[in-house]
């Protein structure tokens, strides 16, 4: 059996509600409230869920985040659904598509577009999303929160594992509960939340176009706070795009909120920080994790989380690579080599490795397409993994009133993008409804706890980076 | 370059160790973290402000005189770098890892101990399992000998 | 690292999943003088499906850079395009109908 429905597991308790039935192909495929359409598929063995354009190559997910369109079905006749976060339902009609979608042979649920004038929108509810949001509402903004997954809570939600940083911004605690915790907040501060609603565009002064449940929608906003996140980097190696091969977040999610495993034995590429995580948390739900690579000559993540998988007896080999992939319909094993200082591989220290599960975990970049349309100035820093917005102190860009927050402004972690949503949240209020002294308390909170985050040496990485993207000035004191 | 930035296992020389007498006098916290990280539950957690740290991202500072051996910092820690090693009795010494895997060992159970590496370093019996946030505290028998060792336990199938 | 394997047999590294463009095809545009992100999207139509980039954009300029050894400055960065995510056709259908 590829991939099992986790019917036990350590700090997880998958509660399923009843069972009902879609349509896949002709076949009826059982699923359960809160499933996507993909973890519906992938827990009744389907690998492949679409066929390349060109070269015909079967694929299956990779990011099951929304993020990448590995995963685009025809659902109720509608091509180009992203099916990884689209929540499967009775009675639901899927089918693969050809890679060129013919024209929807169905007629369709559209709702006229609708226009709406608020105050706020935060696109992203994450921790830095969710954060922002909260401090704005409770300061008397009117707040609109658009997330495109049924859930809140962003990353967290598939965070088992304890989380590290200050106790006071919830450290200790478990990354699915501090995401819970937030939602709930959000709720009573009187966000008004829009899950199922994906922000496509951002047209000028202040518009953005969102596709609520497949209806399209027009927020005329006087701020927006940016916190989407990050997408999963890809990696170049032979068959590199097999089923089988997916984003170590993307299993992730798979596995923690959705409670199905990904296979039987997984190759994990990358010992940075995720790499480490997700290792050990496939572990957890009883899957083995045969070796963990990297590239460099030392680990990336930190030495306790290492410690923990090396404990488990997972070999963890540094200065190797992942150089094929092995099978044609989906992954059979892997071949993998040594490197030299020079990063490139050493004759005759080839091997394989026995495996049908190869998760890739080498690096997130932000996701900020959106802010560039906008016309946001942006800066490539790799400290912060890439694409970058440049922003003031109080995290505005170069576009006034457009804020950002979290993982989207930077890869760093879950407590900076607290403060960060916290930040941005106070800031944008205060532009917007005026300054008070619970505002600039908030905002004075938020950054010195910032700086203190990153004064270790896993932060002065993020730090430097910052100051590279950071300028003077452009928001009210 | 240290060897556990390669490989991800620390070894003795690395940790900060009791002194024989203390040893002998009753359970006492061993932690291992070792990187300047930014986390702090444990120095949070400890009732008697054993674990001392001035900046979120020092490592922890612990006064082993003062530490009880409590072990509640054992499953707050999120690292699950902290154990407990107590030499008191004269038969067998005990030593408390965290645990979050399933099946869950229950108390008198004979499991696998494991070194910091997974290798099998011989049976042990569960003295002793407390839960707190779904992380179990496995208190376990060894002997002596492998106190130093013995960091983690696989339950017989 | 090339694109043949040590037997010399053909090896498929993907780039762009959307686009299915391949390490092959980039080192060989590269070749004819495309270096710039910008323009290999223009020439490959590499970072122009569905993701619109989100995965391998990333992934291209860790190849020019290792090719070229330019820094991301030079490569210089990809223009957004609205709209910034792939509307289903139920949207577009749905505009139509206005
Ligand atoms: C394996 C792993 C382990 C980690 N461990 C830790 C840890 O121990 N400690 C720690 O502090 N941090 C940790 N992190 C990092 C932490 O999870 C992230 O830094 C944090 O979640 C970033 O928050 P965010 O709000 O910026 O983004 P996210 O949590 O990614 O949230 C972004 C949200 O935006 C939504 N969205 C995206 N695009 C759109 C759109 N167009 N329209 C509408 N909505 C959209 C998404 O659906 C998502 O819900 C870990 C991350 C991973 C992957
Ligand atoms: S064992 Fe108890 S007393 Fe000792 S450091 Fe941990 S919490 Fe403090
Ligand atoms: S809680 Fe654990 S990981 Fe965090 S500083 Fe303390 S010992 Fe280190
Ligand atoms: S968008 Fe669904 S797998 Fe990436
Ligand atoms: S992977 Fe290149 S556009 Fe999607």
């Amino acid at each position: 059996m590829p991939a099992k429905r986790i019917s036990e597991h350590p700090v997880l308790e998958f509660q399923r509600g009843e069972k009902f039935f879609f349509d896949f192909e002709g076949k009826k495929i059982p699923a359960y409230p809160g499933d996507t359409i993909a973890a519906a598929l992938y827990a009744q063995g389907l690998q492949k869920f679409t066929e390349s354009k060109l070269l015909k190559r079967p694929r299956g997910f990779f990011c099951a985040i929304g993020k990448c369109s590995s995963c685009i079905m025809r659902v109720n006749g509608v091509p180009h659904v992203r099916s990884c976060i689209t929540l499967a339902e009775e009675g639901m009609k899927v089918e693969r598509q050809s890679a060129m979608p013919d024209f929807p042979d169905v007629a369709l649920p559209c709702t006229p577009v609708n226009e709406h004038k608020i105050e706020i929108a935060v696109i992203g509810g994450g921790p830095a999303g969710l954060s922002a949001a909260i401090v704005a509402a409770n300061n008397g903004a009117d707040v609109h929160l658009f997330d495109e997954n049924a859930n809140l809570g962003g990353q967290l939600v598939k965070q088992t594992h304890q989380f590290f940083g200050r106790y006071e911004e919830h450290a200790g605690t478990r990354g699915v509960d501090i995401g819970k915790a937030l939602a709930e907040e959000a709720h009573e501060a009187g966000v008004k939340i829009h899950s199922d609603s994906t922000v496509l565009g951002y047209y000028p002064e202040m518009t953005v176009t969102v596709d609520s449940s497949n209806s399209l929608e027009i927020y005329r906003c006087k701020g927006i706070v940016y916190a989407t996140g990050a997408t999963e980097n890809f990696l170049a190696f032979e068959n590199n795009d097999l089923p089988g091969i997916y984003g170590a977040g993307g299993v992730q999610t798979l596995m923690n909120e959705y409670g199905v495993t990904p296979g039987d034995k997984v190759l994990m590429i990358g010992a940075g920080n995720v790499g480490l995580i997700v290792s050990y948390q496939l572990i957890q739900a009883g899957v083995e994790v045969v070796e963990v690579l990297e590239a460099l000559p030392k680990v990336g993540g930190y030495q306790v989380h290492a410690s923990k998988l090396r404990r488990a007896g997972v070999p963890i080999s540094t200065r190797h690579s992942i150089i094929k992939a092995i099978g044609t319909e989906k992954v059979e094993g892997a071949v993998v080599q040594g490197l030299d200082d020079d990063w490139k591989p050493i004759d005759g220290t080839e091997r394989t490795v026995e495996c049908d599960i190869i998760c890739i975990a080498v690096g997130l970049q932000p996701d900020n397409h959106f802010l560039r349309l906008a016309g946001c100035e942006t800066k490539h820093v790799p400290e912060l993994g890439g694409i970058v917005p440049l922003r003031n102190e109080y995290l505005e860009t170069t576009v006034s009133n457009l804020f950002i927050a979290g993982d989207s402004a930077g890869i760093e972690e879950a407590t900076v993008a607290i403060l960060e949503g916290k930040l941005a949240g106070a800031a944008i209020t205060e532009k917007i409804k005026g300054p008070s002294s619970e505002l600039t308390t908030i905002k004075e909170k938020a950054i010195l706890g910032i700086n203190d985050m990153r004064e270790g040496p896993y932060g002065k990485r993020s730090k430097k980076g910052v100051n590279l993207c950071t300028f003077e000035g452009g928001c009210i004191g | 370059m240290t060897g556990y930035e390669r490989t991800g296992v620390l070894d003795n020389n690395h940790i900060k160790k009791p002194s024989k007498e203390r040893l002998e006098r009753g359970p006492v916290v061993i932690i291992e973290c070792v990187e300047n990280i930014p986390c702090n539950p444990c120095v949070e957690v400890c009732p008697i402000s054993a674990i001392g740290m001035e900046d979120i991202n020092d490592t922890p500072d612990v006064n082993l005189d003062g530490c009880t051996g409590c072990a509640l910092c054992v499953t707050e820690c999120p690292g699950l770098a902290i154990f407990v090693i107590d030499c008191s009795e004269d038969d067998g010494c005990l030593v408390t890892v965290p645990y979050e895997y399933l099946p869950v060992p229950k108390k008198g159970e004979v499991v696998t101990a494991l070194d910091r590496e997974g290798n099998d370093m011989g049976d042990a019996e569960v003295i002793r399992i407390r839960e707190s946030g779904m992380t179990y505290a496995v208190t376990l028998e060894v002997e002596k000998d492998k106190i130093w060792d013995v960091r983690g336990l696989k339950v017989k199938k | 690292m090339g694109c043949t394997g040590p037997e010399g047999e053909k090896m498929t590294v993907i780039v762009c999943r959307c686009e299915d463009i391949t390490e092959e095809d980039i080192l060989a545009a590269i070749e004819d003088g495309y270096c710039e992100i910008e323009i290999l999207k223009r020439h490959l139509r590499i970072g122009m499906g569905p993701c619109q980039g989100k995965t391998c954009i990333s992934l291209l300029e860790r190849i020019l850079k290792r090719e070229l050894g330019t820094s991301s400055d030079k490569i210089g960065r990809p223009t957004a395009r609205p709209p910034s995510r792939q509307v289903s056709f139920a949207i577009l259908a749905g505009d139509d109908h206005e």
